[in-house]
């Protein structure tokens, strides 16, 4: 024989009225969670298009922007003209720092008419 | 607050998502590849989740809280936290029911603990569902506040164990999952927690209608 606590019936009997319910959402709360969801899902979009336009604008984004490619830009040329017309001062520097130019020639110029090989007759 | 005519709006789309559940885009896929499709911004999916997840969610916290409008709190409050953990998903590692137990269950106890020793009149004050007369409706109610104020006095981890035990109808190896313990440590909390709670309940017979000892 079986002893059951009358408690314990109680609570299975509420247990199973509350197993019962049928909660079923009203349009009204739908719709709130569905303004939830668009409201989170509108904030992530941004995010997932962090990188927006081709690749010149990323290369550009890359380099930290417009005045970074400038001072870039300003650079190359100072570099181009001292490469092609470098100043004086620039010349006696760099012979202070490495010493003076000196000019190798792997061919000796003269050595065909020191020979004669290229006279006429 | 939704302005009327987004809500108009959105339980259009919804009704018609009812309607047209049979062609539904995402039919037998599992919850976390529309919860995936959702943070990389498919706004269907976010219909398609609410309709298959919300339910269930409001009623875990209706049956815990007893009260239609903090259970509608917990289950929006459940399903804002589903939207925002989407983009760091990790596919495979949990089921989102799993986690959706878990988030409702935790709601319901901080809830329910802020209630304890104080009950106020609004927990009572509506009904649960549309019951066959306004009697039985009232005794309804009075029963799962009742029922919901006696999980509040339990220490958490019981009232989150018997609740998903009894009130959801898990088992064990499911609440062990949820609840990251062992079955036995699940075991031991359902006993514990329904043996409270009977004592709890015991001096309500009367007035919830268990006087002669026969449950409706």
């Amino acid at each position: 024989m079986t002893m059951t606590n009358p408690n314990e019936d109680m609570l299975d009997d509420l247990f199973a009225q509350a197993r019962s319910i049928d909660a079923k959402p009203s349009h009204a709360f739908l719709a709130r969670v569905l303004a939830d969801a668009d409201g989170v899902q509108a904030a992530m979009r941004p995010k997932q298009a962090a990188v927006p336009g081709g690749l010149w604008t990323r290369m550009l984004d890359a380099l930290g922007g417009w005045p970074a490619v400038s001072g870039l830009a300003a650079a190359t040329i100072a570099g181009v003209w001292i490469g092609v017309a470098p100043p004086s001062s620039m010349q006696d520097l760099t012979a202070s720092l490495i010493g003076d130019e000196v000019s190798v020639d792997f061919f000796a110029t003269d050595f065909a008419f020191d020979t004669g090989a290229l006279a006429d007759g | 607050m939704l302005p009327p005519a987004d809500c108009q709006r959105t339980a259009i789309g919804l009704a018609r998502i009812q309607m047209t559940l049979s062609q539904d885009p995402f039919l037998g896929a599992p919850d976390d590849a529309l919860l995936i499709a959702f943070a990389n911004g498919d706004r269907q999916a976010a219909r398609y989740l609410t309709a298959r997840l919300l339910p269930r969610v409001l009623a875990q916290a209706t049956r815990m809280m007893g009260n239609p409008s903090e259970a509608e709190d917990v289950a929006q409050d459940a399903m804002m936290r589903l939207w925002k953990i989407a983009p760091d998903w990790r596919q495979n590692e949990a089921q989102v029911s799993t986690w959706l137990y878990r988030v409702t269950s935790n709601l319901c106890t901080d809830r329910l603990r802020k209630r304890r020793g104080a009950v106020s009149l609004d927990q009572v004050a509506e009904p649960l569902d549309d019951a066959p007369s306004v009697p039985a409706q009232m005794q309804t109610r009075a029963r799962m506040t009742a029922l919901s104020d006696a999980l509040a006095q339990l220490p958490d981890r019981q009232a989150q164990a018997v609740s998903l035990r009894h009130l959801e109808g898990l088992s064990n190896p499911e609440i062990a999952q949820i609840m990251d313990i062992s079955v036995r440590s699940v075991e031991s909390l359902t006993a514990r927690g329904k043996r409270a709670l009977a004592d709890l309940m015991a001096g309500r017979k009367a007035e919830l209608g268990y006087d002669d000892d026969q449950p409706e």
